[in-house]
């Protein structure tokens, strides 16, 4: 298997600059996801490191060669395309022994091989079929199948699971993992469903505009988002983003928006003291807050105007003029449009973003 | 009413131009009409002339070598190369090679002709022989030594462009994601020419091989304007014949009756593709029904 | 990583190979294009010099060859302004007939249900393979009992005749893409099926208009076989006919003349061509295939 690396990767289709400067590793054998909303370049990038694309600026290496110049067919990557790409005119087989078949393999050596990895993904029964006597479900696993074959150095998925039903897309997360495992194919995934990524990747890239914006294991990325946009695109329910304005108190540090006050503790002083006076973004995830009858003093006082029971939880939502907060409770709290609460953040979960959008805990942790 | 009043220039002309003419050329099939325009019936005394026309065969021999010489050759197979290389290369480049060979289709049979004519003249003011005149060579008669060759690649060039538009945007229309995987599994250009766009362009290679079958049966001008037919016959084929006996000097009598039933044969021949394409290429599809009744 | 598939020296041998496969792909066009591009090049660079040296040398720079433009090369032949405007009038004739006769027609069969219906877009398809030509003799005869025979009139009508079935296709073709809803609530809204046709269907379909009035024109401009066949009288000459004399009179001599003329008759050709080319190129497809 191949280790991957991107320097400095641009693509521009005549004024649009579709991936920015991306750079990244992955390591022999290492799944990574790509992700982000549409139009963010992953699919582009994913483009680019199958050969399909060009690159217009930087580098791309596998196994610390540069295949920049490099034709698809000499990259030995398997390509699984959000539309399958199965060939209409040839049967399942055909579909799966075509690679082998341009690379010139025995006929032995091909049929054995496409049993072999129709076998692992259990459609050796549909091998005499046309991908259009297909379901979706099996037409993913030919096209993982075609992709597998070849015993690609890396794995690209391009949004392998969006034309799935949600139960369908349960199974088959799971089944592309343990493939990945079991094979040790260096992976990559492009999604732009956040569950996937976490639930499928070691580490993801989270882009956005072309740009990459963090690039880390799934539980850092929820932990500590180093700006805005991973922030409010990581978690769901999405974290409660609040524009606030920083204030001194008595020597304390106080967020401040219209109905609404926030008293800090030692932990962030540091980056805000500078900013006393400005407006930066408050960020607490819903599933971070706790609700309390009684008084706490570092609570947020509070009435429910809306509850949303989500089957495993509640989610409450509170409103201070303008700002509105999201809470996830559990289900057993019972909690009642109109009642008054204390909304209690956690110390070390309470993230604040300066006004560049960067994480005032990154700024901690980079100083 | 409104409706039929629309429709009935169009049909006016189609009776006038299609209908009325292919009945009349019938008909005129079976009488000795020439120059002086009378209607003599003499039953099937044309097509017992043709059977005795010691220049039929050569004619047919002629026919067919040009029909499926120029198919073959350019039509569909040099048509087929230039839609793959046009969309193989730059998207600018590839536009601008399918506008250069558009050209002459456009162009005005004369200009067309003339540019040939120069080309191919055999004095050495023409391109090939002025050629030859600067390396020391004598100049040769291209029209008249090679009249086969001249024909063929002159309406080969005009044939080409057809089928290069029509296998050009087939495979434009191929989805993108197939190509791109064939490249991926390991393709060169020539295979996945060979395992993925052949089999996905069959479809118009069949139609363009039908239809371009029966527009080089019948199409004659290009011939007419360059050789002639010539020299002596050898490079005319059915359709020029029919035509140079009716408005040619060289036969005399202007044997319109006999003309006609030479190009009769080639109307059966063209009514009866018409609808056998339309069958195959299932044009009725193409035919659904109206939505709004009112008139 | 001592195992690596990925082998430079291996790589860049496959690269030279794919650059070396589009460099023969670049040249096998070029040198198959050669006789196109060298011939359209002697039209202009032919009009304007005296004898070629070897062919293709021109020699030195002259505008004798377009002297035609205001004396006749021959005193049989027409004046050339004359010619010009026969060949303007018979382009826009067929250009004329063929839009008015195939956007009522076409609109009809794209929009209305009526008797024989299906019988009438048959032919018209069928028509379309049909190889008119072949009737050239008959209609010969026809305009002969016409009293058409010999005037610009008897060509403009058999050329665009012989259009109407490919034209009403391509204008059936965007009828059809003309959302039902659009002419249903014209509809409602109190428009006659006539309102309905002249106010909003008709701007809907400029660009089919478009489509095949250029190629009407074109045809009833570069018209060939009808117009040396039926056409003899010096009065109706158009730029083909004269043409063609220079080809029978001068064969094989005076080919300035020739390059001059033709490069003189292309004019609108070459300037339609390099505004509309894509268009042409998708009508010419759309056409063949049923007017999409």
């Amino acid at each position: 298997m191949a280790s991957l690396r991107l320097e400095g990767l641009t693509k521009r289709f005549g004024n649009v600059v579709a991936v920015n400067g991306l750079s990244l590793a992955v390591d022999d054998g290492g799944f990574i996801a790509l992700l982000g909303p549409s139009g963010c370049g992953k699919t582009t990038t994913l483009l680019m490191i199958a050969g399909i694309y060009r690159p217009t600026a930087g580098k791309i290496y596998f196994d610390d060669v540069l295949m920049n110049d490099v034709a698809p067919k000499d990259r030995y990557v398997g390509l699984v395309f959000q539309s399958y790409a199965l060939y209409p005119h040839m049967t399942v087989f055909q579909n799966i022994a075509f690679p082998l078949r341009l690379a010139k393999r025995s006929r032995e050596e091909i049929e054995r091989k496409v049993k072999e990895v129709a076998a692992l993904t259990k459609i050796e029964k549909l091998l005499a079929r046309r991908p259009g006597q297909l379901s979706g479900g099996q037409q993913q696993r030919v096209a993982l199948c075609r992709a597998l074959v070849k015993e690609p150095e890396i794995l690209l998925l391009d949004e392998p699971l969006s034309n799935l039903d949600a139960r369908l897309r349960i199974e088959t997360r799971a089944e592309i993992k343990r493939l990945q495992r079991e094979l040790g194919i260096t992976t990559i995934l492009v999604t732009h469903d956040q569950v996937e990524a976490m639930t499928m990747a070691e580490r993801i890239a989270v882009m956005h505009d072309g740009v990459l914006q963090q690039y880390d294991p799934p539980g850092v990325l929820y932990d500590r988002p180093k700006n805005l946009f991973v922030a409010s695109f990581i978690g769901d329910p999405p974290m409660n983003l609040v524009p606030v304005r920083v204030l001194e108190q008595g020597g304390r540090l106080i967020l401040s928006a219209d109905g609404f006050q926030f008293s800090l503790g030692e932990e962030l002083r540091e980056g805000l003291s500078p900013l006393v006076g400005q407006e930066v973004v408050l960020g607490l995830r819903p599933e971070d807050l706790l609700l309390s009858r009684e008084e706490r003093p570092e609570g947020i006082p509070g009435e429910v105007f809306l509850t949303e029971p989500l089957g495993g939880g509640i989610l409450v939502h509170f409103a201070f003029g303008e700002v509105k907060l999201r809470v996830l409770a559990p289900r057993e709290q019972p909690v009642e449009v109109g009642d008054r609460l204390w909304i209690v953040p956690q110390g070390e979960k309470v993230h604040v973003f300066g006004p560049d959008g960067r994480s005032l805990r990154e700024a901690d942790a980079a100083a | 009413m409104q409706g039929f009043l629309f429709l009935s220039p169009g049909l006016l002309l189609i009776l006038a131009f299609f209908i009325i003419p292919a009945v009349v050329t019938a008909v005129m099939g079976f009488t000795s009409l020439d120059y002086r325009f009378k209607w003599d019936f003499v039953g099937l005394g044309n097509y017992y002339r043709m059977v005795r026309d010691y220049l039929i065969p050569r004619i047919l021999v002629n026919t067919l070598v040009y029909t499926f010489g120029t198919l073959g050759i350019f039509n569909v197979t040099f048509g087929l190369i230039l839609a793959l290389l046009t969309t193989s290369v730059g998207e600018r480049a590839g536009l601008f090679f399918r506008a250069l060979w558009l050209l002459p289709r456009f162009t005005p049979p004369v200009v067309y002709a003339a540019i040939w004519l120069w080309i191919l003249s055999p004095t050495k003011n023409g391109l090939l022989n002025g050629l030859r005149a600067a390396v020391g060579l004598s100049p040769v008669a291209w029209i008249s030594q090679h009249p086969w060759g001249v024909i063929i690649i002159t309406n080969g060039i005009i044939g080409a462009s057809m089928g290069m538009l029509v296998f050009a945007s087939a495979i434009k229309a191929i989805p993108r994601d197939y190509l791109w995987a064939a490249r991926v599994d390991g393709a060169s250009w020539f295979q996945e020419v060979r395992h993925i766009i052949l089999p996905l362009i069959r479809w118009p290679l069949m139609f363009i091989t039908a239809y371009q079958t029966l527009s080089l049966l019948t199409s004659y001008e290009y011939i007419l304007l360059i050789t002639q037919g010539g020299p002596f016959h050898a490079s005319e084929v059915w359709s020029l014949y029919a035509y140079n006996l009716a408005f040619s000097s060289y036969s005399g009598t202007y044997p319109f009756g006999y003309a006609a039933a030479l190009a009769t044969v080639l109307v059966v021949i063209g009514a009866v593709a018409s609808v056998i394409y339309w069958r195959i290429f299932k044009f009725r599809e193409m035919m659904a029904p109206p939505r709004i009744e009112t008139v | 990583m001592g195992t690596s598939r990925y082998r430079p020296g291996s790589l860049v041998r496959q690269q030279r190979k794919q650059k070396a496969l589009k460099a023969g792909m670049y040249t096998f066009l070029v040198l198959a294009s050669l006789p196109i591009i060298v011939g359209y090049l002697w039209l202009i660079v032919g009009a304007f010099s005296g004898n070629f040296v070897f062919g293709f040398v021109p020699q030195g720079f002259t505008l004798e060859n377009w002297s035609f433009l205001w004396k006749p090369p021959s005193p049989a032949w027409p004046n050339i302004w004359r010619t010009v405007l026969n060949t303007f009038i018979l382009a826009f004739g067929v250009t004329a007939v063929v839009v008015v006769v195939s956007t009522l027609g076409a609109y009809v069969i794209s929009r209305m249900q009526f008797p024989g219906r299906s019988l009438i877009l048959a032919s018209t398809l069928i028509l379309h393979a049909f190889p008119a030509i072949t009737l050239l003799i008959a209609l010969y005869y026809i305009l002969r009992i016409l009293g058409l025979l010999d005037t610009l009139i008897g060509v403009i009508l058999v050329r665009a005749g012989l259009m109407v079935p490919f034209s009403i296709w391509v204008m059936k073709g965007f009828f059809d893409d003309v959302p039902w809803d659009i002419e249903m609530s014209a509809l409602v809204d109190g428009a006659t099926r006539f309102q309905t046709f002249w106010r909003v269907m008709l701007p809907l379909v400029g660009p089919g208009i478009a489509a095949i009035a250029i190629f009407a024109f074109m045809s009833g401009w570069a018209e060939f076989i009808f117009l040396v066949t039926f056409v003899r009288s010096p009065d109706a000459w158009t730029l083909t006919s004269y043409i063609n004399a220079i080809i029978g009179n001068y064969r094989f001599t005076n080919y300035g003349l020739l390059a001059a003329v033709s490069l003189f008759y292309m004019v609108p050709v070459l300037l339609f061509f390099l505004f509309t080319q894509k268009f042409l190129m998708r009508v010419t497809v759309g056409g063949l295939k049923g007017g999409r």
